[in-house]
Order: C-alpha cells, then structure tokens, then sequence
C-alpha cells in the first residue's frame, strides 16, 4: 500500500480526525492507499465497513451472499427497508457511497467458501471477519495466515462480544483459539444492533489502528481478545498464546 | 475447595443463570471442574463443556482469574481454594 498524496477535498472531509494524536496526514495517506475485505456486511461487518469507509479506506470489498430479508433490519444497518428482496451487498454499496463516494466499494455477492477465500483475501490487506459461520471464519483466518495478513475476527451473542485480532507468525490466530469448528453453534442468535454495531465499531477501530499505525503494537489486540458483556459493562482482554500444534499457523515463524 | 464458575454466552442461556459456586476437593483439576458442571447441568448445557466422547471440547475457552488456561494443561491445571473460573463457548455472531 503506497500512501497516497491528500487532495483539499479529502484534507477537508477528513479534518475532525487529522486531530487525531499519532493519525496526522500521514495515517490518512495510508488509510487511503489500503484495502480491506469484510466478510459479510450484516450486524457487526456492516458497522466496521461504514466507520471504515467514514474514515476514508482507500477501498472495501465486502462480501454476502443473498438478498436482505425483513428480520435482517433490526441490525443491518447499511440496509433500507426498499430494499427487501433485493441483494445486501447493493444496499450496502449505496449506503457507503452516499457516506463517501471517494472511497472505491467493490461487492461480492457471495459468502466466503474454499472456492473464493484465497482470491477475496489476494485483494485486501487486511481482514475483517463478521460471518455469523464458523466454517467461513476460519476460512478467512486460514487464507490470511497463508497470505500473512492481519485480520480482526469480530463476533457477538446476545449482549455480548468479542473482538481478537491476528497477526500471522506473531500471534495467535483464530485456529488456536478455536482447533475445531464448533459443533453446536447455531447461525441464528439473540442479537441487538447496538450490540453488533458496538463490535464492529471496536473493529473497525482496531483495522484502522493497524493500517494507520497509531498507537503501541501492545496496545491494540493483537493476540488479545476482548470480551465484553453489556449487561454489566464488564470489559476484559485475556491473552490468547499460540498453539504449537496449530494446523494453520504452527508452522510459521515470524 | 470453593471456586466461583463464570457462565457466558449460549452457556449462560443454556444453564440460565450468570454463575454457580462450586465446591471440589482441594487441588482438584480444572478437567475435573468441567466433568464436575457437565455432570450438574442439562445435557443442552453440558454439550457446550463437553463432546459425545465426554472429552472438553478443545474450542472452549477456559479462563481461571483472568489468564487462559493452556488447552493442553487443561488436565494437569490444579486449581486452588477462590479461584474464579470463567467459561467462554466459542461465538460466531456477525
Ligand atoms: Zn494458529
């Protein structure tokens, strides 16, 4: 990703966060010169592709199979109500464009599956991964240790959520975490917007801290997990060691 | 021993409440711990800590006083008098 030069019209727009301690022109040039692949734009990937589009990524692929439902709406809030039987990934395209039409969107109307992982992460530098599947979570992970680049796995239940970050060969990557696809979870849970919106918000913070560079590499949550519960407000990191015996990443050396 | 368990997500829904206090002998594992609360709860409960062959399911994050335990010391991890144990099944929700 080569840093991009600012034109006044994008030194304007981005005014509020060129404030930001550590950001400066020079962490917008690489927000513009990066792409980042959200696979699936529903409940929490639909809030990390609008922050990151706000924040003005050069380019977003995002990536979902079939078309918006009724009981999509009360979380996929880059969904219109117009829009019900008609694919996500449009309604998705016209929300982030209306957002900011200078960042270049591309759409796949498909879920991620062996057949597409590796090219659908060739085409980012970095992942975000916000399927409600396990099987394509870990998909992801695997094509982004494979092809050594950062993802921030993003999940929620209920109120809760949970947000890890991967660096390939440095930390954990999802596999560690979770050896084996879990065999009872169910697609379908108990969410509110606020809940995904929150996660995808923390995602979207942590995608933008990597490709910007701000802040301490310790500080993010890279090998880190976050878990939070909004019934009490408890917030907590655990630090999540790799596996030596890791399918995906136990053979990799920083 | 007492040791407080910590419930979250669909396992918390499954037991139906946020935790349990549980007393084991002293220096029991925390394999014996999770055999001990798949043996207490319901089998929809239970599924989340354990596999059809009565092994922990290796996805279950298993978190004693705020540090994860090691999936492989799972059975030779004594815990102590106090302990708070926190169990996280894994989540998916996008
Ligand atoms: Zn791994």
């Amino acid at each position: 990703m080569t840093p991009a030069e600012l034109t006044p019209d994008e030194l304007k727009r981005y005014q509020w966060q060129l404030w930001v301690r550590d950001f400066g022109q020079e962490g917008q040039r690489r927000l513009k010169g990066a792409s980042v692949l959200v696979s699936r734009i529903g409940g929490v990937g639909g809030s990390a592709a609008l922050h990151l589009a706000a924040a003005g990524v050069g380019r977003l692929v995002i990536a979902h199979a079939g078309n918006l439902r009724l009981d999509d709406l009360n979380r996929q809030t880059l969904m219109t109500t117009d829009w019900i039987g008609k694919p996500r990934v449009e309604s998705a395209e016209r929300r982030l464009r209306e957002l900011n039409p200078l960042v270049e969107i591309e759409t796949v109307a498909e879920n991620v599956s062996e057949a597409n992982a590796a090219g659908l992460v060739a085409r980012a530098d970095l992942v975000v991964a916000a399927a409600p599947l396990f099987t394509e979570r870990l998909l992801l992970n695997r094509e982004a240790v494979r092809q050594r680049k950062p993802l921030v796995d993003c999940a929620m239940y209920d109120l809760e959520g949970r947000v890890m970050v991967v660096l390939p060969g440095q930390t954990a990557c999802l596999a560690c975490l979770y050896p084996e696809p879990p065999a009872n979870w169910k697609r379908e849970f108990p969410v509110f917007s606020a809940v995904s919106s929150t996660v995808g918000s923390l995602a979207a913070m942590e995608a933008i801290k990597l490709i910007a560079r701000i802040g301490s590499a310790s500080g993010g949550l890279a090998g880190r997990l976050l878990t939070f519960d909004l019934r009490d407000m408890s917030f907590r990191t655990i630090a999540i060691a790799r596996r030596a015996d890791c399918s995906v990443c136990g053979d990799l050396r920083s | 021993m007492k040791l407080r368990v910590q419930y979250t997500a669909q396992l918390r829904t499954a037991v139906g409440r946020t935790e349990d206090e549980v007393e084991l002998p002293e220096g029991s594992s925390l394999a014996a711990l999770v055999e001990h609360l798949a043996a207490q709860l319901d089998d929809a409960a239970a599924g989340h800590l354990v596999g059809p062959g009565g092994g922990i399911r290796p996805s279950l994050l298993v978190v004693v006083n705020e540090a994860a335990a090691p999936a492989h010391a799972v059975a030779t991890t004594s815990l102590q008098d106090g302990d708070v144990v926190l169990l996280l099944p894994p989540i998916a929700g996008g």
